[in-house]
């Protein structure tokens, strides 16, 4: 206790010493975290893809009583927030194509011939996959990470969404640490209600130093006893000119396969 | 054929549906095809439908359509449709095809027609670049029931919007840059459409070479397009298109056209026709918007510039009673016959008026059924308040079988858009099956 007005001036000093500590050790502590939660979601970006990629996968719906509905989709990316995905199966979706461009979002049906404007939390399968799940772009591209905790093996990242245009106001994203890749992701809506669980699993070998899950199951409270499934066949790296997320290019997408 | 003879076809109908689906069930899964491109593809669908008339006797269109049979009340119709597309790629350059065959039978008549909707070459040596040539089918604005600025295009079916349609044969290049900033891509689109007695003679007088074009700008996430047809098989006009999203549930679109010395052929009761040169304008707006529950909303509101007004559509509707009424008394079909040549122009065509409103409500996955999707919509004449309303039920949850149901209600004054029309309400079940 500093009791003597001699005392005074070096107590205080010290005690504004401490607080400038305290501060700066916060100051530090905050942006720490941040940078880390910032940057394990970057790896975690990259692992899952690369910036610029091909990729076919299948789309399945699984309803209650145990029937199926599956796609096959072609889709090539380029950079952190240009997509087209192609429907080559069934029949009756085979043509559709849908294209985004950071939170823009077409749909182009052969039948209907020119591109439409959808948005994120449309679904062009129905089923419990949107939009934002099927043309899904870099999550550092859409989202902040607020905070990041430490678990055993794991991380889990708070993410916020930058606008009030993507699709999930807040995701919570638990990685596993060993690899940056995530394990399962729950997405809430602005409202804090549970939209739905992203659940990653099956780490495969897709070559070209691509490691990461193979499947990618969802589920909802909204859609009880539903389930949709992605199943990721074939990752490539390449790359492609600026003009292929176009709107006029849309209805030519398949030309890009070999 | 009555009433019963039609639920029974609605019945057979169903059972083929049924016997479809029972099919798909059958099937134990999906095989995931080849992933390789194949240089050959074809596909398509067959679909059976089944129309169930309920004739308007008294209205103008029903005494035109049948004016020997003024007891008939219903009618019912069964068409087979079967669509295919293909492509061959080789190259640069890829063929592709597009062919429409029907069979249509009811109590009246019976028809069929074959026809190619689309045959032409694209040679793309780069994606920036691209080369079409041939019959194709082009698709300009934004509206969902209507286009205003579908210049070079056959117009719409605004009770079925989605459906392909017959294109015409021209040359088109394509020209796309993409950039960084505000400006994200621009596209043009030029065009050109020769006419003649063999080629694209019904889009406007012969023997013209038509230049159109297109500028699209992706600019600040809005689209906008700027379209123009010079003069040639039709007067000059010109116009423009936009669309945006408003959030993540929201768009908003619209088209505006300016059409000059636009040309109108207009009856009196008497039978005096009258041509109107005038420059108009027809515009469009509208907006879809998503509920958090999967409700889609999607409303129009659109101004017909080249439209008839209240007084042409009564003198048309008018006309068309003294015809009826002279055959009806002296068996004279000479303004009959004329009459139903009008109707087979302007006059009979879908929303000949000037103002509409569209609004369509539809659910997905309703009542916690995937697949599954009622809709209701309204098309309203705002001048004569004449109006349809089109209740349906949707449902696509088996592999490539679409199952619809639609019930066409038709209400307003027997000289009203609506009103005037053949029937009262019309039921409509199909079932189409992709392959």
């Amino acid at each position: 206790m500093c009791k003597t007005t001699q005392m005074y001036s070096p107590c205080m000093a010290m005690l504004a010493a401490k607080a400038l500590f305290c501060l700066l050790l916060g100051w530090m502590a905050v942006p720490a975290w941040a940078l880390d939660g910032t940057q394990i979601l970057q790896k975690v970006d990259r692992n899952l893809e690369p910036e610029s990629y091909e990729m076919y996968r299948t789309l399945i719906n699984i309803e209650p009583d145990g029937s199926r509905k599956e796609y096959l989709l072609y889709s090539v990316k380029k950079g952190r927030d240009k997509i087209v995905a192609l429907f080559l199966s069934p029949a009756s979706d085979k043509g559709r194509a849908t294209l985004r461009l950071g939170e823009n979002m077409w749909l182009y049906i052969p039948s209907v011939g020119r591109p439409v404007r959808i948005t994120s939390l449309q679904s062009v399968v129905g089923g419990v996959f949107n939009n934002a799940d099927i043309l899904r772009i870099d999550y550092t591209a859409e989202y902040n990470v607020e905070s990041a905790q430490e678990e055993k093996d794991t991380y889990l990242l708070s993410l916020k969404a930058n606008t009030n245009a993507v699709a999930y106001d807040r995701l919570k994203m638990v990685v596993d640490k060993k690899n940056l890749l995530p394990i399962t992701i729950e997405a809430y809506a602005a409202s804090g209600l549970l939209i739905k669980t992203l659940h990653y699993s099956g780490i495969k070998d897709f070559g070209g130093g691509i490691l990461r899950p193979s499947t990618l199951e969802t589920d909802s409270p909204l859609y009880k006893g539903y389930k949709s499934v992605m199943n990721y066949l074939r990752i490539k790296k390449r790359e492609f000119p600026d003009e292929v997320f176009t709107l006029n290019y849309l209805p030519r997408i398949e030309d890009l396969r070999k | 054929m009555n009433a019963a003879s039609g639920f029974w076809r609605l019945c057979v109908c169903a059972a083929l549906a049924l016997h479809g689906l029972a099919q798909a069930a059958e099937e134990p899964g999906i095989a995931i095809p080849e992933l390789e491109k194949k240089p050959f593809e074809i596909g398509g669908y067959v679909e059976l439908k089944q129309e169930d008339f309920r004739l308007n006797r008294g209205a103008p269109f029903y005494e035109l359509n049948f004016p020997d049979q003024s007891g008939r009340r219903t009618l019912d119709r069964t068409t087979g449709t079967l669509q295919l597309n293909g492509k061959y790629t080789a190259g640069i350059g890829t063929f592709n095809f597009l062919t429409n065959s029907d069979i249509t039978r009811d109590q009246t008549t019976h028809d069929h027609d074959n026809k190619f909707f689309e045959a032409y070459l694209s040679l793309k040596p780069n994606p920036g670049f691209t080369l079409d040539a041939g019959k194709k089918t082009l698709n300009w604005g934004k509206g969902y029931a209507w286009n205003p600025v579908g210049f070079i295009q056959r117009p719409k079916d605004p009770d079925d919007p989605t459906l392909a349609r017959e294109g015409y044969t021209f040359v088109a290049a394509d020209f796309i840059r993409s950039f960084e900033g505000p400006l994200q891509t621009i596209a043009f689109t030029p065009v050109l459409l020769p006419v003649s007695s063999d080629v694209n003679n019904d889009f406007g007088k012969t023997g013209h070479v038509n230049v159109a074009a297109k500028l699209y700008f992706l600019y600040r996430d809005t689209d906008i397009d700027l379209m123009y047809l010079g003069n040639g098989s039709k007067t000059p006009r010109f116009g423009f298109d936009f669309s945006r999203n408003l959030g993540t549930n929201m768009e908003i679109h619209g088209e505006w056209a300016h059409i000059s010395d636009s040309q109108k052929q207009v009856v009196n009761a008497a039978g005096q026709t009258s041509l109107q040169l005038a420059n108009i304008s027809s515009y469009l707006l509208g907006l879809r918007y998503l509920t958090e529950k999967d409700t889609t909303y999607i409303a129009e509101y659109y101004h017909n510039g080249p439209g008839f007004s209240d007084n042409e559509a009564t003198g048309f509707y008018q006309f068309v009673d003294n015809a009826v009424a002279q055959y009806q008394t002296t068996g004279n079909a000479s303004l009959l016959q004329r009459a139903q040549s009008l109707s087979q122009g302007a006059y009979g065509r879908p929303n000949t008026m000037q103002n509409y409103l569209y609004f369509r409500v539809s659910q997905k996955d309703a009542f916690g059924i995937v697949y599954f999707s009622p809709a209701v919509t309204l098309m309203a004449n705002l001048n004569d308040k004449s109006f349809s309303v089109t209740p349906e039920l949707l449902y696509t949850g088996i592999n490539n079988l679409e199952l619809r149901l639609r019930l066409y209600l038709l209400n307003g004054s027997r000289v009203s858009d609506f009103g005037a029309k053949q029937n009262s309400s019309r039921l409509e079940l199909y079932a189409r099956r992709y392959f």
